[in-house]
């Protein structure tokens, strides 16, 4: 085994691991390797690492277009289904908290004191949050299941595509809401990238247990 | 696979990488080959997405080697260019020198 100093960088790595085919992961990190040992030998560790990085992004770039290239109508067709299942779905899980909170509040314990109110309040916020931060990390797993090998691709489009939604939602809330509702806006900047980054996590999930499961069987 | 299908430039190049480097061809020679006769620094990533078009055009074939130490392991995918990867290769560059045939690239576009 190589020793922790002289390995690649482990990040890199691990990302070229997420966007390779199964099919290709054993040479495309393999060849990365060879070269990596290689160039430290060559030239030291460090200027093997920014090779390794460079390569990796590099990499990375062209296994997402190859992707898109190879499978576009199923990319399509995931990302169309996720962004359904984002905006008909997309509430369920808040209204399953918010209604488990209004439950607690008006049939277990009814009188609440200043200090209770202030927790409920605050659960009342947050299980919105929670319940919309659940269904996007859902369906970004249920999006990676449906769109085998492609599940990056698919996820990071579905990513980005509901951040432009929500940045459209945002722009129409400051131009037609009135006063009050400027308070939310206010977690607009964490709200804007927080659905994008758990639907990309749920394809990561997907991916890794994919990885695994194939190399399980490799070695079998 | 349609008879008059031509390559694309990358394709090419890959596919004459492969036919000089015979049994030796693999993602790291490939790279090294492209790198050395031309002077284009590509990627592992690109390599293998042309490869695996190449493969299901069936142009080329692959086998895996014995797994390394030095690849942590990992095992060398060879790569073999088939008989319609030649006649691809052969179809392309003739159709290269026909179109280029009578013209002075040279004198009339050099700067």
């Amino acid at each position: 085994m190589m020793p922790s100093a002289v390995r690649p960088p482990v990040v890199a790595a691990w990302l070229v691991g997420l966007f390779t085919p199964d099919r290709q992961t054993e040479s495309i990190t393999g060849d990365l390797l060879e070269e990596f040992s290689d160039l430290t030998s060559k030239s030291g560790v460090s200027s093997a690492r920014r090779w390794y990085w460079r390569q990796s992004t590099k990499t990375i770039a062209h296994l997402i277009g190859n992707q898109f290239r190879s499978s576009p109508w199923l990319i399509a067709t995931t990302v169309l289904g996720g962004l359904v299942l984002l905006t008909v779905g997309g509430s369920w899980p808040s209204q399953g908290i918010v209604a488990l909170v209004h439950l607690r509040r008006h049939h277990v314990t009814p009188y609440y004191s200043p200090s209770e109110m202030k927790t409920y309040f605050f659960w009342l916020e947050s299980g919105i949050f929670i319940g919309e931060d659940v269904m996007s990390l859902l369906v970004g797993c249920v999006v990676a299941m449906a769109a085998k090998g492609k599940e990056m691709a698919a996820t990071m489009t579905l990513g980005f595509l509901a951040t432009l939604i929500h940045a459209g939602i945002a722009v129409s809330v400051a131009k037609h809401a009135h006063a009050d509702a400027f308070a939310l806006l206010r977690l607009f900047p964490v709200r804007l990238f927080a659905s994008a980054i758990l639907v990309v996590i749920g394809g990561v999930i997907v991916r890794e247990i994919r990885f695994a499961a194939a190399r399980r069987l490799s070695r079998a | 696979m349609r008879s008059r299908d031509y390559l694309g430039e990358f394709e090419h190049i890959v596919v004459l990488a492969l036919m000089r480097l015979g049994d030796r061809a693999y993602g790291v020679t490939v790279r090294q080959e492209i790198a050395a006769r031309i002077g284009r620094d590509v990627s592992v990533g690109a390599i293998y997405a042309t490869l695996d078009r190449l493969e299901a055009k069936g142009y080329v074939k692959s086998r895996l080697g014995e797994p390394t130490a030095e690849r942590g392991g990992r095992s060398k995918r060879f790569f073999r260019v088939t008989a319609n990867g030649v006649s691809a290769v052969n179809r392309t560059h003739r159709a290269l020198l026909s179109m280029s045939k009578g013209i002075n690239l040279v004198g009339r576009y050099s700067s």
